[in-house]
């Protein structure tokens, strides 16, 4: 280090005392086992939301989130401004490969069963994430005020709509009324600028201070081996380094997404116009959107739409409080239920999405 | 009274068949002196030996007035509204009944009747418009071909005009329908051949047919705009019906294939003109050389302006060539493109101008030409390299979006030809001209900035790359390091 650096660094330590956080993350370490590459995907899921937060502020720079200039700001960003076709593009990609890194990341979770105690409450914490991460996804896709967005948040909220009770006032609250209008446009911004990157950051720091706290979940039974046999490498500066490393591959593919399949603006979403085919939503909501088209109008009594919004929503329960009602992983034994329940489900969601997708 | 007694045995003597039963109605009647039965010995059913029971009911042989028009015995009177039709029809929707009476009229009129337009409930909301008798007449009804019948050719027209002239009485049905028909049809070539007596020449049944007529409006009828053609086609188009006219009757092959005739009758474009778009209808006549271009005008209203300012206007007056179809023909008018401006042999302009007669014309035609073709190709540019950048992913929605000024200017040029000014047009396709330079250079950047995407992306990839690999190759040697330090701690410890 420089005779410089050296001082800037007696300077900052002398206030913040620098040597007791390397110290403590000099003595962090991560399990290595045969498992261990999963345990990256947190870290390229919070690197994609850096991406995200950091693509989205500078998209901010020039959207106007309005029903008459929305699609034209989106449209000036994409061919005037310098770099902006990158900015947009990057956000919107690295939006889809947040999903599916943090999609990774809660499977891996889950089959390794890292869910069980004490870490109950990182697992509820990055669950709440992906929800929100999901709630970005919707809102996030309205918001250049094309075609296909417009009519695919007119189905998304209707699907909403359709839910017993809370349905109806839930489809108004994000409306903002009846239709879509720009009054949902509005919104819609809102949410997705302000209310839900609050929250996510609230939700984000306390994951990430559960983890720092609690350390990485080794595997189960592996608690039990003698420290000697146990693998491990030092969380400073090894894992951060290989963090890092996985950080710049998704860098690279990020960077030759936006610049090989840019993000398409479209056509401006127009109320009168009829609805375009081909309309479907993000690929994450696919498997759910398919399963409804697939159910008949009417099962028995209940209408087949509110039986499937429904059912979605007891798996999202039962799925999200799996610490809770997953005893043997508890006890540090192996659950095979829940791994085939996790294989059932990473099958159905690819069938569907692929159904969707195709049909 | 007798020597009325003495005609009607006359009359019936001569024109009853023999095997005729005495009529006791036609008989008292007729002693009575009323007009019905006075008129019915001309009457064609008379003349088949129908007797006035034969509509009217009761007993014709009973000389016995209170036997004879005893209502139990089906005397019903003077039929009213709706029940004319029915009297009349007891027989004429009859097949087995008119072929007794060796007669070939169709019998399914009444049904056509009711049907059509006159079939229609009348203002009072009880019977229908128009009865048999409103057009045929009562007691001296006639064969259709007899010149005496109301609704012979010659007849017919005033037939109808009975109602359709009458201004108080149409407006209680459609006020928005015309009752200048007759006044328009006199002065048409149809209306002047028809007071001549000409029987073959178009009347009002010869387009809107007689029983079923539909509404001008209703798509099944024959002067539904797709249909007139096809209507006029059928005396218009047969060389023998027309021989003695010495017209050409090749009109309407020309016409089902020119730019109007496609537009209506294969798109259905009920815009584009038929034959009376032009010729007018209940006026029809050949619009004449002066009048052409206000005849293209009613549509091609611009053109029609800029011909009539412009220094062609006085030339073709002089020459008495017609306006519009000099150039573009009449009923065979083809899609107008630019070949035909131009010097070249296919462009009309050359048909008058050359080097040697007018030759300011010549020099403006090929101007012109130059000048369009200049346009045209400076769009199909833009238009090339707006879609190229379009499938590289570049966003260049402004520019195709201008795409259009081009195309519209382009049109404008082709409108602004009819001024056969050379500054005016120059001015419509520098305009295009310029807005082509704009989009042509807005894709062209767009281009080049793909090139430099995907330079950039090299770039990037590379750096990326090699950070990544030092990163790694960093990451080995710490680690090498870190197991060299540990096995030398580990050894120390053992020692």
């Amino acid at each position: 280090m420089s005779t410089l650096g050296k001082k800037l660094y007696r300077w900052v330590d002398d206030r913040v005392h620098l040597g007791d956080l390397i110290e403590f993350m000099g003595k962090k370490y991560v399990p290595v086992h045969r498992g261990s590459i999963w345990y990256y995907f947190g870290g390229v899921t919070l690197f994609l939301f850096l991406i995200q937060v950091i693509t989205g502020i500078l998209l901010l720079l020039y959207y106007k989130g309005s029903e008459d200039l929305a699609f034209e700001s989106i449209q000036f960003l994409m061919s005037k401004v310098s770099f902006g076709w990158l900015i947009r593009s990057v956000h919107s990609w690295s939006a889809n490969l947040f999903i599916l890194a943090a999609f990774i990341h809660m499977f891996s979770v889950f089959f390794e069963k890292s869910y069980r105690p004490p870490r109950e409450m990182t697992w509820l914490s990055g669950m709440f994430m992906l929800f929100l991460g999901f709630g970005f996804g919707f809102s996030g896709y309205l918001l250049p005020w094309n075609e296909l967005a417009f009519f695919a948040t007119k189905v998304g909220t209707d699907i909403a709509g359709v839910i017993p009770l809370v349905g109806k006032p839930m489809m108004i609250f994000l409306r903002g009324g009846e239709d879509v209008t720009g009054a949902t446009l509005s919104r819609f911004f809102g949410f997705h600028v302000a209310v839900l990157p609050g929250l996510f950051t609230v939700l984000l720091g306390i994951h990430l201070l559960l983890v720092q706290r609690q350390g990485m979940s080794e595997p189960l039974g592996a608690e039990d081996s003698p420290a000697a046999d146990k693998k491990t490498m030092p969380f400073f500066p090894n894992f951060l380094l290989r963090d890092l490393l996985f950080w710049l591959i998704v860098l690279n593919v990020l960077a030759i997404l936006a610049v090989f399949f840019p993000w398409e603006l479209g056509q401006k979403a127009d109320a009168f116009a009829p609805a375009p085919a081909g309309i479907r939503p993000e690929w994450y909501f696919l498997f759910m959107f398919q399963t409804l088209k697939y159910l008949p109008a009417q099962l028995w009594i209940v209408d087949g739409e509110v039986l499937g919004i429904l059912l979605f929503a007891l798996a999202g329960i039962l799925w999200t409080l799996v610490p809770f009602w997953d005893r043997k992983s508890a006890k540090g034994q192996q659950s095979r239920i829940i791994t085939y329940v996790g294989i059932g489900a990473i099958v159905y969601i690819l069938v569907f999405t692929i159904l969707g997708w195709l049909f | 009274m007798l020597a009325r007694l003495l005609t009607f045995l006359a009359v019936t003597l001569v024109t009853v068949p023999a095997a005729r039963a005495a009529d006791e109605c036609l008989v008292c009647h007729s002693a009575l002196g009323d007009t019905p039965s006075t008129m019915y010995p001309g009457d064609i059913h008379y003349r088949k030996g129908i007797s006035c029971s034969g509509c009217h009911g009761g007993n014709p042989e009973s000389s016995d007035p209170e036997r004879a028009m005893d209502t139990t015995a089906g005397f019903i009177g003077v039929p009213r509204g709706n029940a004319i039709s029915t009297a009349c029809a007891r027989c004429h929707s009859n097949a087995a009944q008119m072929k007794r009476w060796n007669s070939s009229v169709p019998t399914g009129q009444l049904e056509q009747l009711q049907a059509s337009v006159h079939g229609k409930l009348s203002i009072e909301g009880r019977d229908r418009i128009a009865q048999c008798t409103s057009c045929h007449g009562v007691h001296q009804i006639t064969a259709v071909g007899s010149p005496k019948s109301p609704v012979y050719p010659s007849n017919v027209v005033t037939t109808c005009a009975r109602c359709h002239n009458n201004a108080v009485y149409i407006r209680s049905y459609n006020p928005s329908l015309p009752v200048d028909q007759l006044e328009k049809y006199r002065t048409s070539v149809h209306g002047i051949r028809n007071a001549k007596g000409d029987p073959k020449t178009a009347e009002c049944a010869s387009c809107h047919g007689s029983h079923g007529i539909l509404s001008a409006k209703d798509v099944k009828s024959s002067v539904y705009p797709t249909n007139i053609p096809s209507t006029c086609e059928r005396c218009h188009a047969d060389p023998g019906y027309m021989k003695e006219y010495g017209i050409a009757t090749d009109q309407y092959a020309k016409y089902a294939k020119s730019v109007h005739g496609v537009a209506l009758l294969q798109k259905n474009d009920l815009g584009a003109p038929a034959c009376n778009s032009c010729h007018g209808n209940h006026g029809a006549a050949p619009p004449g050389v002066e009048s052409v271009s206000k005849v293209c005008g009613t549509c091609h209203a611009l053109n029609a302006d800029l011909f009539s300012a412009s220094p062609h206007k006085k030339a073709f007056d002089e020459r008495h060539l017609p306006e519009c179809e000099t150039c573009h023909g009449n009923h065979a008018i083809i899609v107008a493109t630019d070949k035909l401006l131009g010097v070249s042999p296919e462009a009309v302009c050359s048909r008058c101008h050359s080097t040697a007669d007018f030759p300011r014309g010549y020099r403006v035609a090929a101007t012109m030409r130059a000048l369009i073709d200049s346009l045209e190709t400076s769009e199909a540019i833009a238009d090339s390299l707006v879609e190229n950048a379009e499938q590289k992913g570049m966003e260049i929605g402004e520019a195709k979006y201008k795409l259009r000024e081009i195309r519209q200017a382009r049109l404008e040029s082709r409108t602004m030809v009819h001024s056969f000014n050379e500054e005016k047009f120059d001015a419509v396709v520098t305009k295009g001209l310029t807005v082509a330079a704009w989009v042509g250079g807005e894709a062209r950047n767009a281009l080049a900035e793909y090139v430099f995407r995907r330079i950039g992306l090299g770039v990037s990839t590379l750096i990326i790359t090699v950070l990544a690999v030092a990163l790694w190759l960093f990451i080995r040697r710490l680690e090498r390091k870190q197991v060299r330090e540990e096995t030398v701690t580990n050894n120390s410890s053992i020692s």
